[in-house]
């Protein structure tokens, strides 16, 4: 699995380069692509802006005029003897040339849609990983609003038939040597972030389009090297799409998706980079009530203040990442530490990337997932 | 190494080079040797090298561990069935292949691939990671991958994505999207197949089958021998150009003998005359090795064309027309011929190293060093006899692909073995011959002067022998292979015309056909592809493979059980028909070689439709085809196994008008009522044509190479004859000076040369005649997996005598010319001299 994982990296390096243009540049040297390739400007594409309103449930379906999209899910778990597991499913959808190009999108072998999947079970010590590919337009891989289903190969992330809407979800995925399978109910409603559903990234104004449904209460199994493990739970499910998710500039990113013990759930993210000579990290997020009411949290006018500060770093993959961080929103009275379990859920994928399960210290206790990128 | 010693070396080595200052035609003929030697050698390595650079790039491509998944049933994949099989979680990926043919009439190999799925480090899927690589793949324009020495030949911007050269791609390959393939070749929406990663074990749905990457052949196996072969015959070119060399060393090595002394005598050491003796060796072999491997790499990009087109025919596999050649080719080269130049002059080294400095010239010694020289020979030449017996008893019978390297070193060991008994063989010849000239002395001086000449003319007449044996031996071969291969032909090809209709119109065509007067007998034919899964043979056991096959459909009509050549039948030809007729198989000689069955085995298959026993009634010639075939009756063909329309043999009328008038009311009646023309119709004579083409094609380089080896052994007489000419006018003045004409010398030089041409000739024909019967009845079998019939055409023998004499003449008669033109003073000079 781990040879393949690498194989992978080595084949489709060309596709890293190629549409997304994965390159690390010091600060202070503009950057026109990011990490992987998110800051291109958003050319023929559509544009995400604080004008569009979102509207249920079109909006859980495919936007392909816009450059990238994704459906991201990630769960936080307990085992019956109470060991902790991380499971991710992710579908991300990009538009590998805007609509005016010649290829259509439902032509058979010919679409400019690319779609890519990863999937990764986090253990208390381990951490196993797999990704696929499709290309558009011969549905080997897609999202169907209704009945709801995302899908690429036999991964899928699906409702049952004969309803409308995200609340109930089944969940597959397997990969060489590890898979699950998840049932989830939602138990509060969806979330909007930034304004009104249009999440800012820096201070130039560019962001995506960004909803969560993060009330999921999960049950299932988890299949690690043969072994089946039940597991119980949250999970939390991301909707996102833009055209250019970052501004020039900003190398990546640190995001973070909190289950707090209380309920209450917190989404903070810290885009690194941009702004005045490179030096402004734009932060923003937002606080979301147990019954599901939102607050804006961050650098924009307005917002209430939120602090984000690596506290200890590890070696990972031959980088070096903030694997705990200091968590400070003081408008809430918030101020705690964020651990990974582990440093080593690192997603050696096309474009590599870490992303793991976090336990929550301090003034809340809670669990939750952070994704570190373009380091 | 001190200063002076240095000295003395550079002062050595500039007296000994002198020698050839004063005997350029020493110097030419070494350095001619050494480059005829290393330029067939490298010539033929050349070829070699860049075809096996073809059959890697064609093995790391398509069967480099991906499995191949088809359908059941036969029919063409669709995207249902991919998305079928990706849907069970099978990382299976698409691929569209076909043959594309360019604006030039070129035809490729177009092959269309997802890189999105293709399993992990598949060549194919390789793509130059620059910028963009993957959407330019993937969108228009698209791109086309294709090798360097197939983008050179192709010009067809307006069809083509854009061309990315890449290296590793096989000749005659394109690679690009799978969508772009499906447009190029007309397959839209169908799939070729499916391929999955080798070590990945997947459930199957019922529906599909799965081939092992291993069960596909590789070019590689099968055109080994080919290549063996062209190895074979390389070398025996280096063999007999490095006898030049050894003359030639030799020759310089006696005439600076007093020389050496002179040096040893002055108080030059031992070590650093031979020093500068390797030193001069070194100089001499860089430049021959330079000059060999440059020729080698110009014949080798003449005769490249036609190999590639052998190979091509004979085994379906790809080879660039142009020179690929990695860096351990010339390394090669030069290794070779220097490692050739010392072995040839080992000898002189030794002997220049156990110099007496005090021993004069002592012209008698000769005789019994010759002597005692003539004994070894005799001896080593029959220990390689021996060998060469001992081979041929162990492989007569059984030769499979793995002996064929034992069958060449067979023939390798009766080669030099008879080759050393050649002046044994002379010397005893012309020990009778003086014996009875007793009462002549010209001629008795003649036959003894020609024993003192044999010492310097065995080598090139040991050449003289390998190239004539191998003229002939190769010369037989190809003339039986020759009849036997057109007799074939005309037994196969019974019909006068062949119509290959497409497959909706094929029932409407036929029962048109049967219906027609200019038609006398229709003969239906179908294939279909298996997989031999194992037999139980009554000699062999049972043995248990996964081998493809090729089925074929034939109509056992009257005149057909009449013409097919059978080659073993279990009860006979009629029983044969008729066991055909009642369920049972004939099978090819190359399927009962390899599997060593005979009739009365039987066969397991594995078909589309199931697995079959067959039992084996009889085996059938079937030369020029590379692969195993099993023939049945083309109604159980296409009932049992579903085997698509093929084509129909029409055997016209023998007894209305003539045979064009036919033909042509027949062409015309095919072309307003079905439509059919151009390809769809073969003559047959045609078609003779073209397979008599492929076979003369076959040989072209075999006969090239030969001529070339001939021309070789005549040049080691020639030159050999030119260096020794000086020292001949010294023996030769005595008798002039006793009153011998100088016609009449010239006359002498004559008759001696072609009295040992004719000697070596004699002893040529019963070793090309056994070399002959080595290539049919061994090396052929293990190579191709037929067996010829042995033919020996006394026409070639008298010709291949002929050849002999005339080489022998022509390189006597430069020699003698210059004899002729000697002005007595010089001659009354040497006679002083002597």
């Amino acid at each position: 699995m781990k040879r393949s994982a690498w194989a992978c990296v080595v084949v489709l390096a060309a596709i890293a380069i190629a549409v997304l243009g994965w390159q690390f540049r010091p600060a202070g040297e503009p950057s026109s692509s990011g990490y992987a390739g998110l800051a291109d400007s958003s050319g023929d594409f559509a544009v995400a802006g604080p004008h569009i309103e979102l509207r249920f449930p079109q909006d859980h379906g495919p936007h392909p005029d816009y450059r990238i999209e994704w459906w991201y899910l990630t769960a936080n778990l307990r085992g019956e003897d109470g060991r902790p597991f991380g499971v991710q499913w992710t579908l991300f959808r990009q538009a590998l040339a805007p609509p005016t190009a010649l290829a259509t999108d439902d032509q058979p072998w010919s679409s400019r849609q690319l779609w890519m999947a990863h999937a990764a079970v986090s253990t208390p010590s381990d951490h196993y990983f797999a990704e696929r590919f499709a290309r558009g337009g011969i549905k080997q891989a897609g999202v169907r609003i209704t009945p709801f289903a995302a899908w690429l190969d036999n991964w899928s992330l699906m409702a049952p038939p004969a309803t409308r809407g995200l609340e109930h979800l089944e969940v597959t995925a397997q990969g060489d040597d590890f898979g699950y399978r998840l049932q989830l109910t939602a138990e509060g409603p969806l979330v909007r972030h930034g304004d009104g559903g249009f999440s800012q990234k820096s201070a130039d104004g560019q962001g995506s389009m960004y909803y969560s449904q993060p009330f999921y209460r999960v049950s299932g199994e988890v299949r690690i090297a043969g072994e089946s493990i039940a597991v119980s739970g949250r999970a939390w499910l991301d909707r996102e799409w833009s055209s250019q998710l970052l501004g020039p500039g900003q190398s990546g990113w640190d995001w973070f998706s909190l289950h707090l013990d209380s309920g209450a759930k917190l989404m903070a993210f810290r885009l690194r980079g941009g702004g005045e000579a490179n030096a402004g990290d734009y932060v923003s997020g937002s606080w979301i009530s147990a019954q599901g009411q939102v607050t804006p949290l961050g650098d924009d006018q307005g917002d209430e203040e939120l602090r984000l500060t690596p506290l200890a770093h590890s070696r990972v993959a031959g980088r070096r990442l903030p694997t705990a961080w200091r968590v400070e929103v003081p408008g809430h009275g918030l101020d705690f530490e964020v651990r990974a379990r582990h440093p080593k859920q690192w997603m050696g994928t096309s474009f590599a990337y870490w992303e793991g399960m976090v336990a929550v210290e301090g003034s809340h206790a809670g669990v939750g997932y952070l994704e570190m990128t373009g380091y | 190494m001190t200063p002076a010693r240095m000295a003395v070396l550079r002062t050595s080595l500039a007296t000994l080079l002198s020698h050839y200052r004063r005997h350029p035609g020493q110097l030419a003929m070494l350095i001619v040797g050494l480059w005829v030697a290393s330029a067939l050698w490298s010539g033929v390595q050349a070829i070699n090298a860049s075809a096996r650079d073809s059959y890697a790039r064609a093995e790391a491509l398509f069967s480099s561990d991906l499995d191949s998944i088809t359908r059941r049933d036969g029919r063409p994949l669709s995207l249902d069935d991919y998305l079928t099989l990706r849907r069970a979680g099978l990382r299976v990926s698409p691929l569209v292949e076909g043959e594309w043919t360019s604006a030039a009439g070129d035809t490729l190999t177009l092959i269309g691939i997802d890189p999105l799925t293709l399993p992990d480090d598949a060549p194919l899927g390789r793509t130059e990671s620059s910028a963009g690589s993957l959407r330019d793949w993937l969108l228009p324009p698209h791109r086309v991958r294709v090798a360097p020495d197939t983008a050179a030949q192709l010009n067809d911007a307006t069809r083509l994505p854009p061309l990315e050269i890449d290296p590793a791609l096989p000749p005659g390959t394109l690679v690009t999207d799978i969508g772009v393939a499906q447009r190029l070749l007309g397959f839209e929406g169908q799939l070729t197949r499916l391929v999955i990663a080798a070590e990945r074990s997947a459930e199957l749905p019922a529906g599909f089958v799965r081939t092992s990457a291993a069960v596909i052949a590789s070019p590689g196996q099968l055109t080994e021998s080919f290549h063996l072969n062209l190895t074979a015959m390389g070398l025996l070119a280096l063999v007999v150009g490095l006898f030049i060399v050894h003359a030639a060393l030799g020759l310089a090595l006696e005439q600076r003998l007093g020389l050496l002394r002179t040096l040893r005598a002055l108080g030059v050491p031992a070590r650093t005359l031979i020093a500068a003796l390797a030193l001069e060796l070194l100089v001499i072999g860089l430049v021959g090795a330079a000059l060999g491997i440059a020729s080698g790499v110009l014949l080798a990009q003449a005769l490249l064309p036609d190999v590639a087109a052998s190979l091509a025919e004979l085994y379906d596999s790809n080879v660039g027309t142009t020179l690929a050649l990695p860096w351990h080719y010339w390394l090669g080269g030069l290794v070779i011929t220097l490692g050739g130049l010392f072995s040839a002059g080992a000898s002189m080294l030794w002997r220049a190293a156990r110099l007496n400095v005090l021993a004069l010239g002592q012209a008698q010694a000769w005789r019994g060093r010759l002597r005692r020289q003539l004994g070894i020979q005799g001896w080593l030449g029959g220990v390689l006899l021996l060998v060469a017996a001992l081979l041929w008893w162990r492989l007569s019978g059984r030769a499979g692909q793995q002996e064929l390297a034992l069958s060449f070193a067979m023939v390798a060991a009766l080669l030099l073995g008879t080759a050393l008994w050649l002046p044994p063989l002379l010397a005893g010849a012309l020990r009778l011959a003086a014996r009875r000239l007793r009462n002549r002395p010209l001629a008795q001086w003649a036959v003894a002067d020609l024993q003192l000449q044999l010492p310097r003319l065995q080598l090139p007449m040991m050449a003289l022998l390998l190239a004539l044996a191998t003229n002939l031996g190769v010369g037989s071969m190809v003339g039986g292979f020759r009849l036997t291969f057109l007799d074939w032909l005309d037994q196969r090809l019974l019909a006068d015309l062949y119509v290959r209709p497409p497959a909706e119109q094929f029932d409407a065509v036929r029962d048109w056909l049967i219906e027609r007067p200019e038609v006398a007998t229709l003969l239906p034919a179908r294939s279909s592809d298996a997989t031999l899964i194992g037999s139980d043979s009554r000699n062999a056991g049972g043995t248990d493979t996964a081998t493809p096959v090729k089925l074929f459909g034939i109509a056992p009509e009257p005149i057909l059980r009449r013409h097919w050549p059978l080659l073993d039948t279990h009860a006979g030809r009629e029983a044969a028909w008729r066991a055909l007729a009642g369920g049972e198989a004939f099978i090819n000689e190359q399927l009962a070689r390899r599997h060593s069955l005979a009739p009365g085995d039987t066969l397991r298959l594995r078909t589309a439709q199931g697995t079959r026993r067959l039992s084996i009634a009889a085996i059938y010639p079937d030369y020029g085809n590379p692969s195993g075939e099993i023939t049945l009756p083309v109604t159980r063909l296409a009932s049992e196994f579903s085997a698509p329309p093929g084509s129909l043999g029409v055997v016209l009328a023998k007894d209305r008008a003539s045979r064009d008038a036919l033909m042509a009311r027949l062409r015309e009646g095919l072309a307003a009522r079905f439509g059919l023309a151009g390809p769809t119709l073969i003559d047959q004579r045609s078609l003779k044509r073209s397979a008599t083409e492929v076979f003369e094609r076959t040989f072209a380089i075999t006969q090239a190479l030969n001529a070339l080896t001939l021309g070789v052994a005549g040049l080691a007489l020639l030159t050999t004859l030119l260096a020794q000419a000086e020292t001949r006018r010294a023996q030769l003045a005595p008798l002039w000076a006793l009153g011998v004409t100088r016609a009449r010398l010239v006359g002498v030089q004559l008759a001696q040369l072609l009295a040992a041409a004719t000697g070596t000739a004699l002893l040529a024909v019963p070793l090309g005649l056994a070399l002959s019967y080595a290539l049919v009845a061994v090396i052929n079998v293990a190579a191709f997996g037929w067996r010829l019939p042995l033919h020996v055409f006394p026409g070639q023998i008298a010709v291949t005598l002929m050849l002999a004499l005339m080489v022998a003449a022509l390189a006597a008669l430069l020699p003698a010319w210059r004899l002729w033109r000697v002005p007595p003073r010089q001659l009354l000079q040497e006679f002083a001299a002597s």
